[in-house]
């Protein structure tokens, strides 16, 4: 419970920098929270992420980009060719890619199932990255592969929550890019990770009449009003753009 | 004419929505009038938004007319749906259906940012008629009102046009609630 002075105090925000998801948020990601974004394949959950991150090394925070399935090499070449990037944040130290299988090799965790102790040392190493590169964006990317290894709810549980509370407390501002399967009624995989993350995007491909529109919607976000209102999102060169969701009466599916 | 219609649009005040109702014989010296006459004199970068005919062929008839298209930004609503989008136009975006409401929203808004220019906007919406046929009214009544004020707030003007011979009484009732006026080309 915070203290009676803490009461109705607007938290600090992160402002993510896509401007129509911070003014949803009313400003931003409350600092220290660790958002979910979930949503299937294509629906644009690595491209909002990293936006979050250059935007976040533009305005000097240090930013940081786990990437567990995909090589960061591969990433970068692959994505959209933003107006707004500068190189100089990769040579600057601003903006990181780490590739995790790197990690679990050097770490000695190459392998398909972690006990207790190994979902541990996984935290500590993330932890101590962001508290060595003073990180004040992180992404990882994806959480549920990460997960697959953790194999039980209380390891998933456990490497959340402690995840998230010790990054919260060196002020890091953490998206966990959960996927999901199309038409999912859970925000995650393993239906932990939601109940945990401070906050939830769902980001979604909507059928309308034959017509596919990628959707955002903020379903949960402690430390902050927002809208609860479905958004559709163009990727492109000036970065994730919204508008609102038409309803007009046609909307065949939900 | 297009001296006579430019003169009506540049008493516009800024962030006007017009509702611009033309026959459809007029509608050269309409588009004369808005891109070759009245963009220019007040220094505006255009967004011409197409759902009846290809940007492709809209373009060509500019280049006909002489009207350079510098200034000028196209999205497309038909070509896709046409599937005749093999050439395209450095000038030109293109959504893939006319009901894809909200990409069009989405584009126009990406031109704008993209354009950076320090210069105001104008919004040509080529025409409500078109739209009504391939979306119904409710949703092209939420399109419409989110749309224009949107461009109001970004003290953008927005043209709409509507042919004469194509307009119904819904299609006027929604022009009259999100228009702040309606100019009738007149012919000679």
């Amino acid at each position: 419970m915070p203290a009676a002075k803490e009461i109705g105090v607007e938290r600090d925000r992160c402002r993510t920098g896509i401007e129509g998801l911070d003014n949803l948020l009313n400003g931003g990601v409350p600092r220290g929270n660790t958002v979910l974004v979930t949503g299937s394949v294509g629906t644009g959950k690595t491209s909002l992420s990293v936006e979050f991150l250059i935007h976040g090394a533009r305005a000097g925070e240090n930013s940081l980009y786990i990437s567990v399935t995909e090589s960061s090499e591969k990433l970068l070449a692959n994505l959209i060719h933003y107006d707004f990037f500068e190189s100089r944040l990769l040579k600057e130290g601003r903006l990181i890619f780490i590739d995790l299988p790197l990690i679990y090799e050097r770490l000695g965790l190459d392998k398909h199932e972690f006990d207790m102790q190994d979902t541990d040392i996984l935290t500590k190493v993330i932890v101590d990255l962001v508290r060595e590169m003073k990180t004040k964006r992180l992404v990882i990317d994806s959480v549920t592969s990460v997960c697959y290894r953790l194999k039980t709810q209380e390891n998933i549980r456990q490497f959340i929550l402690d995840l998230g509370t010790a990054l919260s407390g060196l002020g890091c501002t953490t998206l966990l890019v959960s996927e999901i399967s199309p038409g999912s009624d859970r925000y995650s995989l393993f239906g932990v990770e939601e109940a945990i993350a401070d906050g939830i995007l769902v980001m979604a491909n909507l059928e309308r009449r034959g017509d596919l529109l990628r959707t955002l919607q903020v379903v949960k976000m402690r430390g902050t009003t927002h809208s609860r209102a479905k958004y559709v999102l163009d990727l492109t060169p000036v970065g994730v753009l919204l508008v609102p969701l038409l309803k007009g009466g046609s909307v065949a599916t939900g | 004419m297009p001296g006579e219609i430019a003169e009506r649009l540049m008493e516009l005040p800024e962030a006007s929505a017009v509702s611009l109702r033309m026959k459809t014989e007029h509608y050269f010296d309409v588009v004369r009038a808005i891109l070759d006459v009245f963009a220019p004199k007040k220094n505006l970068d255009s967004f011409y938004i197409t759902c009846t005919i290809p940007s492709a062929s809209i373009i060509n008839a500019l280049q006909v007319l002489e009207i350079p298209v510098d200034h000028i930004w196209f999205v497309d609503c038909i070509s896709q749906t046409m599937m005749s989008t093999s050439q395209r136009h450095p000038h030109a975006i293109y959504v893939e259906s006319p009901t894809m409401l909200e990409n069009l929203m989405l584009k126009v808004e990406y031109l704008i940012r993209h354009s950076q220019e320090q210069r105001n906007d104008l919004i040509i919406l080529d025409s409500i008629n078109s739209l009504s046929i391939h979306n119904n009214m409710k949703i092209l009544n939420e399109f419409l009102h989110i749309f224009v004020n949107n461009l109001r707030s970004k003290n953008a003007y927005t043209i709409v046009f509507s042919m004469e011979e194509y307009e119904t009484d819904e299609v006027r009732n929604i022009m009259n609630l999100v228009c702040d006026q309606t100019i009738t080309v007149k012919g000679d």
